[in-house]
């Protein structure tokens, strides 16, 4: 119990502060805070419609999240993720578009494994193996994968193979009996979401529950001594960043079976740096991960519905955001600020009352 | 011990914010302040305008709606709501948001939300919706705005061959050339250009018209690079059809003295040496005429054309050292098209 205090503390202030001060700066560009937070909140969550769209836009960001949350556990930092999300929707379009004529279960199932595939790979094989044989950075590699793969799919559907003639640049549509039955009518929430929070399961466990989510977060604590341990490094970081891109084409397959049905401009949605927040303040926890996709997916759909109502520009959520990555991210201000607090009580405790022994 | 601590630093926190929201409760008035004096009485016709992700400050379509619906919220009197879209997913959600909460028009500003009208339009039968810029037909309850801007491509075509032609404006040289940056080679851009290779080919058939696109609407780097190339090619006007990669070519044009078109909104203010006008798309007086219409009772579905003769194009402020005589043979093809003896074609050679 005390464990998971400890664990939420931080994010949870983090939050507060930066809801406090958008507070603030939305008082001081004259809005009334509590109204502009009542839309949020209803925005996000106010009805079953409402509550849908937040979902959907978690499922990716859950499983996006997860997969950086793993590369993290293993001290590497997968950047790319928006990268290894667009080429494995360029990679289950093409197949959604080609095998027509398969069962839609056995359609659906093959465009995600090779969605998987193709985020592994690209995530995987040439930025991990670059990593574990050459000491190239990952962070440059994944960076520089992740930009050559969003040209590659805009060159697609621009003036590449896959354009579908016409009006807009994007691709050929996938068959309809492969798209993703959806959970609320009208809503874009669709199984998907059943398929993230398995993977959160299957994350959770083989991290905590196996040999090999234990040398991999070895790795990631102290690689010297996981080599000294006889852990094979560079086989662990492939993997952790394999993994990791196998989430990220998850995200993107679920996305395009879910929502999008084609390759289009549309994909160009920022998912795969947003998970890297959401991982970060979920503390790489893949429980955690949930939660902070659900909180960063209601900033965004509650934002949407916080200019319809008050008029305050939607920017305003993005300073939010803005504000609890500088929080997270600057973690060691919260107990500092705790401990500012803690001096002061003790000091008016002990003012008030001298007799009697203190509270333990 | 831990537990308590946190719990009363949340507890202090949270009580922060409830005092930062009673200190400001009472200037939440202004806000709604759309119908000022000398209005139409407020009226409960609501109208939702859902932008795309190039935001209000677009210079271009998406300002342009805005400035349709201040406009109807003034004269006609309706209550008006704006979202401004942050990604392509969120199309979809503040459409039906919209149509849910009762409003009577949504305007979809854009191509991009094709798809999005295209779903949710069946599901609101009693909601009315209006697409800029894209054409969608047999959805009762869609119409879709179409400009004829190949009408004032046309225009500012034949503006530029007579001065090229002319050759008495400072700083042209003498290799009759003229270079034109589109964005993408998409309809609403193409449209354009095919009117503007018309016009130049009308009044200085010797002329030629450089085209190059940049694929891209936001970059402004390249779109000052593609131009700087036009130049040294010997181009001395530049068209450009490219949103914010315009605005770098706008820029590049007035670096190198030469002189530049702008596109969609009345652009002079960018650079008032440098423009000579601007291919005007009235975005704004469209989406006013289609609220006015679904207000009084005369909504029409399927695809409105707004051309130069119901001022849905135009040219925008005309340079002064544009020579008189030269803006009198444009409005004398301006009145050739309105009244049908000049076709233009929306096709690109």
């Amino acid at each position: 119990m005390k464990h998971i205090m400890r664990a939420l503390a931080t994010p949870v202030i983090a939050s507060l502060l930066a809801i406090i001060i958008g507070g603030i700066i939305a008082a001081a560009i004259g809005y009334n805070p509590l109204q502009v937070y009542g839309a949020l909140i209803s925005g996000a969550f106010g009805n079953a419609a409402n509550i849908g769209y937040t979902l959907a836009i978690a499922t990716p960001l859950i499983l996006i999240g997860l997969g950086i949350a793993i590369s993290f556990r293993a001290g590497l930092f997968n950047i790319g993720a928006e990268g290894q999300y667009w080429v494995s929707v360029m990679a289950a379009t093409w197949v959604g578009y080609h095998f027509t004529g398969l069962p839609g279960w056995l359609h659906v199932i093959l465009c995600l494994v090779v969605a998987m595939l193709v985020g592994g790979l690209w995530a995987g094989i040439i930025p991990g193996l670059a990593k574990a044989y050459r000491g190239a950075h990952e962070v440059i590699t994944t960076m520089m994968m992740s930009y050559t793969g969003i040209l590659l799919c805009k060159y697609m559907i621009e003036d590449g193979p896959m354009r579908k003639p016409g009006y807009i640049p994007e691709s050929y549509p996938i068959p309809q009996n492969t798209w993703l039955p959806t959970l609320i009518p009208q809503s874009q929430l669709t199984i998907g979401i059943v398929i993230a929070i398995v993977a959160v399961v299957v994350v959770w466990f083989v991290l905590f529950h196996t040999t090999l989510g234990f040398q991999l977060r070895v790795v990631g604590s102290n690689p010297r001594a996981a080599r000294y341990a006889g852990i094979r490094v560079p086989l662990y970081t492939v993997l952790a960043l394999g993994i990791s891109g196998v989430l990220s084409g998850l995200a993107g397959g679920v996305q395009l079976l879910a929502i999008d049905h084609r390759l289009a401009e549309g994909f160009n949605t920022g998912y795969g740096f947003t998970g890297i927040v959401v991982a970060l303040l979920a503390r790489n926890n893949p429980f955690g991960v949930i939660v902070a996709a659900v909180f960063f997916a209601a900033l965004s759909t509650g934002g949407q519905n916080m200019q319809q109502v008050t008029n305050i520009p939607a920017s305003l959520t993005d300073v939010l955001t803005g504000l609890i990555i500088f929080f997270v991210a600057a973690e060691r201000i919260v107990p500092q600020v705790i401990q500012w607090y803690k001096r002061w009580t003790s000091r008016a405790s002990t003012s008030i009352s001298e007799e009697g022994p203190k509270p333990a | 011990m831990r537990i308590q601590m946190v719990a009363s630093a949340a507890a202090v926190l949270t009580f922060g914010a409830l005092l930062t929201g009673c200190g400001t409760a009472a200037n939440n008035d202004t806000n709604n302040a759309g119908n000022t004096t000398g209005a139409a009485p407020k009226s409960n016709f609501k109208v939702g305008l859902v932008t795309d992700t190039g935001g209000l400050n677009d210079h271009g379509f998406n300002f342009l709606s805005n400035q349709g619906l201040q406009q109807a919220v003034k004269q006609l009197g309706v209550q008006g709501a704006v979202v401004q879209s942050q990604s392509a997913n969120d199309y979809v959600p503040n459409l039906q948001r919209f149509a849910r909460q009762g409003y009577n028009v949504v305007i979809a500003v854009g191509f991009l939300m094709d798809d999005a009208v295209k779903q949710v339009a069946p599901q609101y039968p009693n909601t009315k919706f209006l697409i800029i810029d894209d054409p969608i037909q047999g959805i009762p309850n869609v119409t879709s705005a179409i400009f004829n801007t190949e009408q004032c491509g046309y225009l500012v075509g034949a503006m530029a061959g007579l001065l090229e032609k002319q050759g008495k404006l400072p700083g042209l040289n003498s290799k009759n050339m003229l270079g034109v940056v589109g964005g993408q080679a998409i309809p609403p851009v193409t449209s354009y250009i095919a009117g503007f290779q018309q016009g130049v080919a009308k009044t200085d058939p010797g002329a030629t018209v450089e085209v190059k696109f940049a694929n891209s609407f936001s970059d402004q780097a390249l779109g000052s690079q593609i131009a700087q190339q036009e130049i040294n090619d010997g181009a001395d006007i530049l068209f450009q059809v490219a949103g914010g990669t315009g605005v770098g070519v706008i820029n590049a044009a007035k670096s190198k003295h030469v002189y530049a078109i702008g596109v969609d909104a009345d652009q002079a203010y960018l650079a008032p040496d440098t423009i000579l006008t601007s291919a005007v798309k009235g975005v704004d007086t469209s989406t006013f005429d289609v609220i006015k219409q679904a207000v009084n009772h005369q909504w029409k579905s399927g695809i409105q054309y707004f051309d130069l003769k119901n001022n849905g194009v135009g040219l925008g402020t005309v340079n002064p050292k544009v020579p008189q005589d030269v803006q009198k043979q444009v409005d004398q093809l301006a009145q050739q098209i309105k009244n049908g003896t000049i076709t233009v074609s929306p096709n690109m050679k």
